[in-house]
């Protein structure tokens, strides 16, 4: 256990209630809210009376990265006057992050490692992280972040097999678990600590028995999982060995609709796409917008080529990314987080326990064996 | 922090027409400060951005030997190279970089070197090419072997005799297909090879071309001796940021833009697509 402070507190329901008003009169609070029927999305409240409490989602149906990583977002402006003058534009808001899952919270960490530039080979260790990504940095520094751990598995849910949760033991500022009616608050951050120590009268010291109380919730709810098991530990070492034959990436091509669903829905998909937006003759904004490597056009270069044009590379590639050696070295954890949200999404139930699963039972088969003998002679 | 999407602008001064649908742009940066410090390698790239348009990777052509400029020598293929190739003299372009990892230089030191470009190809060469020369003591023997298409599409044609007038450099050039005013060598750039006389033994090749050529030269390279990783090569992919982050140019666990563009051929076999 990482804690930043080894004290645990505990908060009323009603005092969460007050704390959060203050917070919403002075940030942006970003919140779990209902959509339509059952869903639940993030978005930023005007009012306490719009969350949606831990007890009644297990999690959005999108991934807050849009809030870190928006789908479209302006990087600066440009205008013509007797020359270019180019003006970026940073969005520095001071924002708060609520009811956050700790499988996002993991995918945020997996992102502040790609963008601050930690992911990028280096001549050596000492050397500066490359190009980090001051777009992405600036909105993660100024978001505080209250997680909520899960008591409860949703049907789609896998994160025990991803080290994505169902609790925090490191990255966030609070984590709030439902005890009893009030709320277990861990402390993961110096600012984390400061919120408690700036509103003490909301908080009260837990006792030894709450203590022992957030540690059973915590060990029954990962019971709660069950048999629940995708063996990602085999797929990453069949994927990074090239062990997998192609025949199941065709098969699995056959049913793939090139939606990018998938990427849309994944808090750890973060490739993207630079387009300019013309506003007049003489100004306009360069954007960056959510792409996906399933889309065609993901490789496509000047005169038209298409480099990756066989839907199988798409879909090869994209688990390769998320479950290859050669990138959990450089992202320090595999690219997923057990969220499950490519189980509800994707049509052709192509998501990663699926795939897990089917690269599990295939055989190596003897022209993957070949591949693999091809490429230790090299 | 310094944003890795924030290009400088830079101002053409000044356009060459190399073929009917290449062309040389020479800029400087608008700040004489940037122009001043920068530094770069032969290999690396810029991304140019023709504001509304859109931006595009382009290998730097100048040597980093030659101070106050940089010129950039782009085939019209795209849109953005299709609205560049538009611009009058004194326009101004978004310049991001340099980027890339570039080719190795002081490591070649001492060595034989061989250079084997094919069209728009030799526009990343010709940086290494004349830096080399700028440092001709540095190097061995130096054989330039060049091909394109037809005589209208060689690009730095008036280049040639001064490679050739330098001591030790032999530059051979070819083309797929003669005219009438034609006198030089015909065929695929690998016919030049029985006349260059290559040694493979202490040399190292670089390799630019259309993906076309690139299996062919490796294979006469191979032939004649060369390691893997004395065959050096560059991948083409539509790098959109340039900073390892977008994804467009990822080639298994590799980064074209910051692992790339230059590879060796050990390096590119075991990449997978």
């Amino acid at each position: 256990m990482s804690r930043y402070e080894e004290d645990l507190w505990i908060i009323t329901r009603d005092n969460l209630v007050a704390l959060m008003e203050v917070f919403i009169k002075t940030r942006e609070v970003i919140a779990p809210v209902r959509g339509h029927g059952e869903e639940v999305i993030f978005y930023p409240i005007e009012s306490i009376e719009d969350v949606a409490w831990d007890w009644q989602y297990v999690n959005a149906v999108l991934p807050p990265k849009r809030f870190f990583l928006p789908q479209t977002e302006v990087m600066f402006e440009y205008r013509y006057d007797n020359g270019y003058k180019i003006t970026p534009r940073y969005d520095d808001r001071v924002r708060m992050i609520f009811g956050i899952r700790p499988c996002d919270v993991n995918a945020l960490v997996f992102l502040d490692r790609f963008f601050g530039g930690g992911s990028l080979s280096k001549k050596s260790p000492d050397e500066e992280p490359l190009f980090p990504d001051s777009h992405y940095i600036k909105r993660r520094a100024n978001t505080f972040i209250i997680a909520f751990g899960c008591h409860q598995p949703g049907e789609n849910c896998f994160c025990v097999c991803c080290d994505g949760g169902p609790f925090l033991e490191e990255d966030y500022d609070l984590q709030l678990t439902s005890m009893n009616g009030d709320y277990a608050v861990e402390v993961g951050s110096a600012r984390g600590l400061k919120i408690i120590y700036g509103n003490e009268h909301f908080f009260h010291m837990a006792s030894s028995d709450e203590v022992k109380e957030l540690e059973r919730i915590k060990e029954d709810a990962l019971n709660k999982f069950g048999d629940t098991c995708a063996y990602v530990s085999k797929a990453i070492r069949r994927v990074t060995e090239a062990k997998v034959d192609d025949s199941l990436w065709e098969k699995l091509a056959e049913r793939c609709l090139d939606c990018g669903g998938c990427s849309y829905v994944c808090p750890t998909c973060c490739c993207y796409n630079i387009v300019d937006i013309p506003l007049s003759e003489k100004s306009g904004i360069r954007t960056r917008t959510w792409d996906s490597c399933a889309f065609a056009g993901f490789t496509r270069i000047a005169g038209g080529e298409i480099l990756r044009s066989d839907k199988k590379d798409r879909l090869k590639r994209r688990f390769f990314h998320k479950l290859s050696y050669q990138y959990i070295e450089k992202n320090k954890r595999h690219g997923c987080v057990g969220c499950g949200r490519c189980i509800t999404t994707c049509l052709g139930d192509i998501n990663m326990p699926s795939v897990v699963e089917a690269i599990r039972k295939q055989k190596v088969t003897v022209q993957a064996a070949a591949t693999l003998r091809h490429e230790e002679e090299i | 922090m310094k944003d890795v999407y924030f290009p400088d602008i830079a101002v053409i001064d000044n356009i060459r027409n190399e073929t009917g649908d290449v062309k040389t742009f020479t800029m400087r940066f608008k700040d004489p400060d940037i122009q001043e410090n920068l530094t770069y390698r032969s290999g690396q790239f810029f991304e140019v951005s023709i504001f509304g348009i859109g931006e595009m990777p382009i290998s730097i052509t100048t040597s980093p030997s030659h101070k106050g400029f940089f010129e950039l020598s782009v085939k019209n293929v795209g849109l953005v190279s299709g609205v560049l190739h538009g611009l009058p003299s004194g326009s101004e372009v978004g310049i991001r970089g340099p980027f890339g990892n570039g080719f190795p230089y002081e490591e070649v030191f001492g060595k034989d070197l061989l250079f084997v470009g094919g069209g728009i190809g030799l526009a990343p060469l010709r940086s290494l090419i004349n830096n080399v020369l700028d440092n001709r003591d540095n190097f061995g023997r130096v054989i330039i072997l060049y091909g394109s298409r037809t005589p209208g599409d060689l690009v730095f044609r008036d280049e040639f005799k001064a490679w050739e007038d330098q001591p030790d450099v032999s530059t051979l050039v070819t083309v797929d297909r003669g005219d009438e005013k034609w006198v030089g060598n015909v065929g695929v750039v690998t016919t030049l090879f029985p006349k260059a006389g290559i040694e493979s033994k202490n040399a190292v090749a670089f390799v630019c071309g259309p993906p076309v050529m690139i299996p062919f030269v490796i294979k006469d390279l191979l032939k004649l001796g060369f390691k893997e990783d004395t065959i050096i090569s560059t991948l083409e992919r539509h790098m959109k940021c340039g900073a390892g982050k977008c994804g467009h140019c990822c080639i298994g666990h590799k980064y074209v833009c910051v692992d790339g563009p230059v590879f060796s051929y050990r390096e590119m076999k075991a990449m997978m697509e």
